[in-house]
């Protein structure tokens, strides 16, 4: 099980990673910025992608957009501080699978992905 | 003054640093803000634009942000490095984001690029039809305090 991890803080990042671990998904690769996220994408297959809203250089809206369009199925959870209902209404309509609203803990990640994907075995 | 709008920012603060930190601050009341910063200081900044424009500031004694960035990092930090720095970005970041939310516009508002200070005796400027108001906190971690500016647009 791959994951992608797109996030501009370095500090989201490692915190998300640090929830996979706790559905038994170990590994993760890392994006930056919806631009990094996308060329990630097109070098390699994903199980599931996690995806933080505001970013530079394209943000994760847009990258969600793009990867649609490309055809690509993988699921997304989108990992943001933008808590208002429109925002995620805009996020599910654009092909988001769920969407988990900064601050959270550890579990509710974690919960959102078993959520996503089903657990993995072992866990 | 209306400083009602300050609400939803401490209720914020309350939120993110017990769900991300297991920090539980303590509110020392409210007060107009000179922008001058007493010693040495970090303070991060977010800007937020749309129906209303202002920014969210929170600053942290060094010894804070050490602390509260080696909670969310889940490793001890000694000194002010670029994890620190992403670690106290992330914090107004989450800070501005849970308050904007609860003010319900729609569209809702805009949050800019987290942007951080570090250095001693600095003043921030502000514009002269801003009001600043500060909230100092304690905290098991340490004193930090909030600062927000707010004006319809």
């Amino acid at each position: 099980m791959k994951a992608l991890v797109v996030d501009d803080s370095l500090t989201i990042r490692r915190i998300v990673i640090k929830a996979l671990g706790l559905v038994g998904i170990t590994d993760a690769r890392e994006a930056a910025d919806g631009a990094e996220a996308l060329k990630a994408t097109q070098e390699q297959d994903f199980d599931l992608i996690l995806l933080d809203w505001n970013m530079p250089k394209l943000t994760g809206i847009e990258t969600l957009r793009a990867l649609r369009q490309a055809g690509k199925k993988t699921p997304v959870i989108m990992v943001t501080t933008e808590a208002e209902k429109s925002r995620v209404i805009e996020a599910i309509k654009t092909g988001a699978n769920d969407y988990l609203i900064k601050p959270f803990s550890p579990d509710q990640l974690a919960a959102k992905v078993k959520n996503v994907i089903g657990a993995p075995a072992g866990t | 003054m209306d400083v009602s709008y300050i609400n939803p920012f401490i209720e914020a603060v309350d939120t993110v640093f017990n769900t991300m930190l297991s920090v539980k601050p303590r509110r020392n009341g409210v007060k107009v803000s000179d922008g001058q910063a007493r010693g040495e200081l970090i303070t991060s900044l977010v800007g937020i634009s749309g129906q209303v424009s202002g920014v969210v500031a929170l600053r942290f004694p060094p010894p804070t942000a050490l602390k509260l960035a080696g909670k969310l990092l889940g490793s001890e930090a000694d000194t002010i490095s670029d994890e620190v720095t992403d670690a106290i970005a992330e914090l107004v970041n989450m800070v501005a984001g849970s308050a904007k939310a609860k003010f319900q516009f729609d569209p809702p508002l805009e949050l800019g690029l987290p942007t951080v200070v570090h250095g001693t005796g600095y003043r921030l400027k502000y514009p002269t039809r801003s009001v600043w108001l500060e909230v100092p906190f304690s905290s098991d971690a340490g004193e930090f305090s909030m600062e927000v500016t707010y004006n319809p647009n």
